[in-house]
């Protein structure tokens, strides 16, 4: 059998507006995805030359005014006349394109593959102007429509579908299978939120990294109390009990990662294994079932078991996914996930860290590109390169779950190669 | 393979609520669909819907509903587990929505039973809500 592949290049661009974020302002699609490439590549030490293959993620062509995306976006990463094609399972894209490269690794013929996608969910290109730069800002209904193509239109969107009362109801189902009470759950929102923005302040990458804590936005937005700012009418619900910030942040920008069968060629830094992979769809409605089967197909894979987990990643488009992923994982056992984010121990200086970019909250999401985000953070994390929010103990097992709408589960285990 | 979807919107049009019914295992399938969600089997039959269910939970569609439904929000949209045993959600009808307090109180008295309805979707076809008895 052959030997698992590694991570060895990882690249993001800030994530923000390209209507208006300064790092990412006037840049087309095709010029996001460069710029995480070629950080990946500068980070990896590897010319597009050695790249065999590359993979592109892109959900909305809507909004970069591309299909065919490999064909579209070829010569600007430096890849032209490379073999690539457009990969595509919405949200976790990034993800499960690390595992179809891997086994495309393992099969021989390739040694190393680009992983890359980028999102544009804030502006679309004007339909009279067809013209990339030509923008107008894009509504959360409008956003949602195209995204919502995801959800089976033959039946399950026409039945009243709608993300914001799905996320109510997630959360209620957390909140009754403990028995919470609506203000311990609150309770514990709040806490995921501030945890969320907490390690955005440290993360230059992340959209809401300008804007500070959320202690910090809530004096700012002249509230004597972080918790009377939570509860205010700047926070409405976004379906009760969730509120609109426990929700995701609609984000612009693009991610890379690049895998090798031959780290020690091109780079010194620590190459990150790709020591299982797990994946598995369905399509609404959603039982939790796909879950369990990518956790538990990527441990058997890993040769893992849930204690073994140092660094847990879950995909909070929804935070409740901070509890409710968490205990699906086994990182807390169930009913325990809310208690131990109370307690403090999923921020980075916790025993149990999760989530320490700042994730779709604090990082934001571009759709694609943001399970490459949690794999930057992963790989930054595991070499010891994530600055003031470094995990201090070492980290060798970690765990990064993706959802893509809806629903395809991808679920990665890493772990530091020798 | 006849048209699924076409036909099982004309049933709603004659007042019927439909699933299939695998034929190999037994499992009924609702919405229908081309092989059985739970042994993967073509050998499905058209059964008529008890149209009893619970309500497992239910929470309010208005600040983000899918576009479409933006005229008729708010409204409630639940999770309704059907005697069948099919996970199905749609709107939910007979059950309080005007405030946060409401929303709390009406999801204290859950699960509860609740009955299927054929109503005017949006887009001039008929969908299938669920009625709190």
């Amino acid at each position: 059998m052959a030997k698992n592949p590694y991570v060895i290049g990882v690249g993001m661009t800030k994530f923000g507006n390209i209507l208006e974020t300064p790092e990412i302002k006037d840049k087309t699609f095709q010029e996001l995805l460069a710029e995480a490439a070629f950080e990946a590549y500068d980070d990896a030490g590897i010319s597009p030359e050695d790249i065999d293959a590359f993979l592109v993620g892109n959900m909305l062509p809507e909004t970069s005014m591309s299909n065919s995306q490999s064909t579209n976006s070829s010569d600007w990463l430096g890849l032209r006349c490379k073999p690539g094609f457009h990969i595509d399972t919405a949200c976790d894209t990034t993800l499960t394109a690390i595992g179809v490269a891997r086994d495309m690794i393992m099969s021989g013929r390739y040694r190393n593959i680009l992983v890359v996608a980028g999102e544009i969910t804030n502006s679309y290109p004007d339909e009279n102007a067809d013209f990339p730069l030509k923008r107008k800002p894009l509504s959360p209904i409008k956003l949602w429509k195209w995204t919502d193509y995801a959800v089976d239109h033959n039946f399950g969107y026409q039945h009243f579908y709608g993300f914001d009362a799905l996320t109510g109801i997630n959360g209620l189902a957390y909140m009754k299978t403990n028995n919470l009470s609506f203000e311990e759950f609150d309770r514990v929102m709040l806490q995921i939120n501030k945890n969320v923005r907490f390690h955005a302040a440290t993360n230059p990458k992340a959209f809401l990294y300008e804007k500070g804590t959320l202690e910090e936005e809530a004096q700012r937005e002249g509230f004597s109390s972080v918790e009377d700012y939570w509860k205010s009418e700047k926070n409405p619900f976004l379906a009760w009990p969730v509120r609109r910030k426990s929700g995701l942040t609609t984000a612009d920008g693009a991610s890379a990662i690049i895998l090798s069968s031959e780290p020690e060629k091109y780079t010194k830094k620590l190459p990150i294994e790709v020591s299982g992979f797990g994946y598995a769809t369905y399509n609404w409605p959603w039982d939790g079932s796909a879950e369990v089967i990518a956790f538990k197909d990527s441990y058997a894979m890993a040769g893992i078991k849930p204690e073994d987990i140092d660094y847990l990643s879950v995909h909070d488009c929804l935070q409740i996914a901070h509890l409710n992923t968490s205990e699906t994982a086994g990182y807390f056992k169930k009913g325990e996930a809310w208690k131990a984010i109370l307690d403090g121990r999923t921020r980075f200086n916790g025993d149990k860290p999760m989530n320490t970019s700042g994730g779709r909250g604090g990082v934001g999401h571009a759709f694609e590109a943001s399970a490459g985000a949690d794999t930057y953070e992963i790989v930054k994390q595991m070499r010891g390169e994530a600055g003031e929010r470094q995990i201090k103990k070492p980290i060798r097992v970690a765990v990064q779950h993706n959802a893509g709408y809806a629903l395809h589960i991808a679920v990665a285990v890493y772990k530091p190669g020798k | 393979m006849e048209p699924i979807v076409k036909k099982w919107y004309d049933y709603l049009e004659e007042g019927k609520i439909m699933g299939m019914k695998c034929k190999d295992c037994g499992a009924i399938n609702f919405p229908p669909i081309s092989a059985c969600r739970k042994c993967r089997s073509r050998n499905l039959e058209w059964v008529e819907m008890s149209g009893e269910g619970t309500l497992l939970l239910y929470s309010v569609s208005s600040m983000i509903p899918g576009e479409k439904f933006v005229s008729v929000a708010p409204f409630a949209y639940g999770q309704v587990m059907l005697k069948e045993m099919c996970l199905f959600s749609t709107k939910i009808e007979g059950v309080p929505i005007s405030s946060p307090a409401e929303i709390e109180k009406g999801n204290q008295e859950l699960p509860a039973p609740v009955k299927a309805k054929i109503i005017d979707g949006v887009g001039g076809m008929k969908v299938v809500v669920f009625e709190k008895i």
